[in-house]
């Protein structure tokens, strides 16, 4: 006989709540004693089944000359009974326990579902912002150039809009015949712009709009270094890079506000969409920049003066832009110009003619 | 654990109290906020956790933290007779309906009771969770999926709304009743849903798809009136919320008439 087994008995003659009972085996035979009487019951006639709240108890059931008796037991009693069972009722009270761990199953699965549903935006946001630059790049794939051209074609307007645009002269000249050579075979159709600005800028829109600003044309020393800066703009065109960061800033966003539930696109999406967006263009402008390196060999065209134009830049640029590297669009131009010396320096010696620009005539138009 | 033997007495007929009497050194713990009186030589204690738990602040933490999940105060009060004699404090119902004494030993010590039902109880009663783990039942149910469970041997005071109906259900007795009806049961009773049977009864019956059903053997203790079942009808009748303003009384019932006749709005 093992220590004492509790129940709760259920049946005639006893109260309707239940009484507390003490269990033991005497071989073949239960015992089964309450504070007044004591039964015994033989394991052949004991039905087991798993019942009560969540099916948590174990309930034996027998009927007697009184009547249908029930013995309620919990999970540590169950076990102590079975320990010390005949063969014949261990397997049934095993069949209880695992009608029990079916209820519990069921529920955690229940809940792991519940909670999967829930997570998924999440989980779709993260897996999107971890393969996002390739998702991106398959979705740019598929739209075609001649969409890529009306987009060129809605921010031209917006350029216009804001800047003056240069409609003949020296410095727009420059600009086309440099940009002609450079984008030489390309399945998009380019237009070169000058726009009237002080900044030291230029930008490509997708389809083939490539803009450059006077402050950029008068920073500039020679018609080699405004070359270098074209051909990375083209860079830019040719490898779709504005288009897969519009792509991906739109998923990001999307995807933010699904599991955000924010659908207006709130703050937290657009910090979001706007960081992982600046880190695309990192990668983007140093892509850009070996793609540029390539094209300037392939028009003919003496590639030093894309370093030695960030090099220009990179006098103008103070201390804090480097604190800042990691938040600006473009890489800090030291940076950049050390890894161009690099690979300037791996190719074979060889000699360029200079281009046939007037390049003070070209600055002086700039003014 | 030990728990201190209480006396009580249940006031009122629709709308409760329970003065509960404690010997010196005696304690009961309330629901934060049931207390409605209490003579002087009581001293109110807040513990953190339902003041079972013994063991350390993590033990208080998951106390707290279970007290939490069924819609109860972080907190509960414990009321110390501190004097020199017999001392009362009394809880009250916080609306209209029964107040259901239950002595946890008569019943095998454990007790399940529909979530926010507590109203106080001798102290060393534990108050834990049961989550309703079928989860048709926790859908459908009406009771949610989790519940509460009460622990120990003395006393404990639950809240029922309306009128309470307390039922033994012998062995394999099936009871079906309204989803959301359910106060308290013994963990013997089965507790499980059923489908109504008829399309139509399902639209229309007005008693919803499932009837929850309780099986026995064991206690049962139901309310006539879920207090979301009065608010709502207390809302759909408020003017302020779009109810329709009914002049009782007025033969003529319009707004200005009725208005002006009943004087009062």
């Amino acid at each position: 006989m093992s220590g004492t087994i509790r129940g709760r008995l259920f049946g005639p003659g006893l109260p309707g709540a239940g009484s507390d009972a003490l269990l033991s085996w005497r071989g073949e035979y239960l015992a089964v004693t309450t504070a007044a009487t004591q039964r015994e019951v033989a394991a052949s006639e004991l039905r087991v089944d798993a019942s009560g709240f969540n099916a948590a108890q174990t309930r034996l059931a027998w009927t007697s000359a009184e009547g249908e008796f029930v013995l309620f037991l919990d999970t540590p009693a169950r076990e102590a009974l079975a320990a010390s069972a005949p063969a014949g009722l261990a397997a049934g009270l095993l069949g209880a326990a695992r009608a029990q761990r079916q209820v519990e199953r069921r529920f955690r699965l229940g809940w792991s579902v519940l909670g999967l549903i829930l997570l998924l935006p999440l989980l779709a946001l993260v897996l999107f912002v971890l393969n996002a630059d390739s998702i991106a790049g398959s979705v740019a794939e598929r739209i075609p150039p001649e969409h890529e051209a009306k987009l060129g074609e809605l921010t031209l307007a917006q350029v216009r809009a804001g800047l003056k645009l240069h409609e003949d002269g020296p410095a727009l000249r420059a600009v086309r015949d440099i940009g002609q050579r450079l984008s030489e075979g390309s399945r998009y159709r380019y237009r070169f712009f000058v726009a009237d600005s002080p900044e030291v800028n230029a930008f490509a829109a997708p389809g083939g709009v490539v803009v450059v600003y006077t402050g950029l044309i008068r920073a500039a020393d020679s018609a080699e270094e405004l070359a270098g800066v074209l051909a990375h703009e083209v860079a830019h065109v040719e490898l779709r890079h504005s288009l897969k960061a519009a792509v991906k800033g739109l998923g990001l966003r999307a995807l933010a506000a699904l599991a955000l539930g924010d659908l207006s696109g709130g703050v937290a999406g657009d910090v979001a969409a706007r960081l992982t967006d600046l880190k695309f263009s990192r990668d983007a402008e140093t892509e850009a920049d070996r793609e540029g390196l390539r094209r300037l060999l392939a028009a003919g065209i003496s590639p030093h003066g894309m370093p030695r134009f960030f090099e220009t830049l990179a006098a103008g640029e103070g201390n804090t832009a480097v604190a800042l590297a990691v938040l600006s669009s473009h890489p800090p131009s030291r940076e950049r110009m050390a890894r161009l010396r690099d690979e300037i320096g791996k190719l074979p010696p060889a000699q360029f003619t200079p281009l046939p620009i007037d390049w003070r005539e070209v600055r002086e138009a700039a003014r | 654990m030990a728990m201190d033997v209480v006396d009580f007495e249940i006031f009122g007929s629709e709308m409760q109290y329970v003065e509960v009497e404690l010997d010196p050194g005696e304690a009961a713990v309330g629901e934060a906020g049931a207390m409605m009186y209490m003579q002087d030589g009581i001293q109110m204690d807040t513990v953190f956790g339902d003041g079972s738990q013994q063991g350390g602040f993590f033990g208080k933490l998951m106390g707290a933290g279970k007290r939490l999940l069924t819609g109860e105060s972080l907190f509960t009060t414990v009321f110390h007779n501190e004097g020199q004699g017999k001392r009362r404090v009394a809880f009250a119902a916080p609306y209209p309906g029964k107040i259901v004494p239950v002595h946890l030993a008569e019943v095998g010590g454990t007790l399940i009771a529909q979530k926010d039902s507590f109203l106080a109880a001798a102290k060393g009663v534990s108050l834990g969770i049961a989550f309703q783990k079928k989860l048709g039942v926790g859908l459908f149910g009406g009771e949610g999926f989790i519940m509460q469970k009460l622990d120990g041997d003395g006393w404990a005071f639950l809240h029922a709304g309306g009128t309470l109906l307390e039922r033994t259900l012998a062995p394999g007795e099936l009871l079906r009743i309204d989803t959301g009806c359910v106060v308290a049961f013994q963990p013997s009773v089965d507790f499980d849903i059923q489908y109504v049977g008829k399309i139509k009864t399902a639209l229309f019956g007005g008693e919803g798809l499932f009837f929850a059903t309780l099986r026995g053997p064991g206690k049962v203790w139901l309310q006539s009136l879920p207090l979301s079942r009065l608010a709502n009808r207390i809302v759909m009748a408020a003017p302020a919320a779009g109810g329709r303003s009914q002049g009782e009384g007025s033969l003529l019932g319009g707004m200005a008439l009725g208005g002006l006749l009943g004087g009062d709005d």
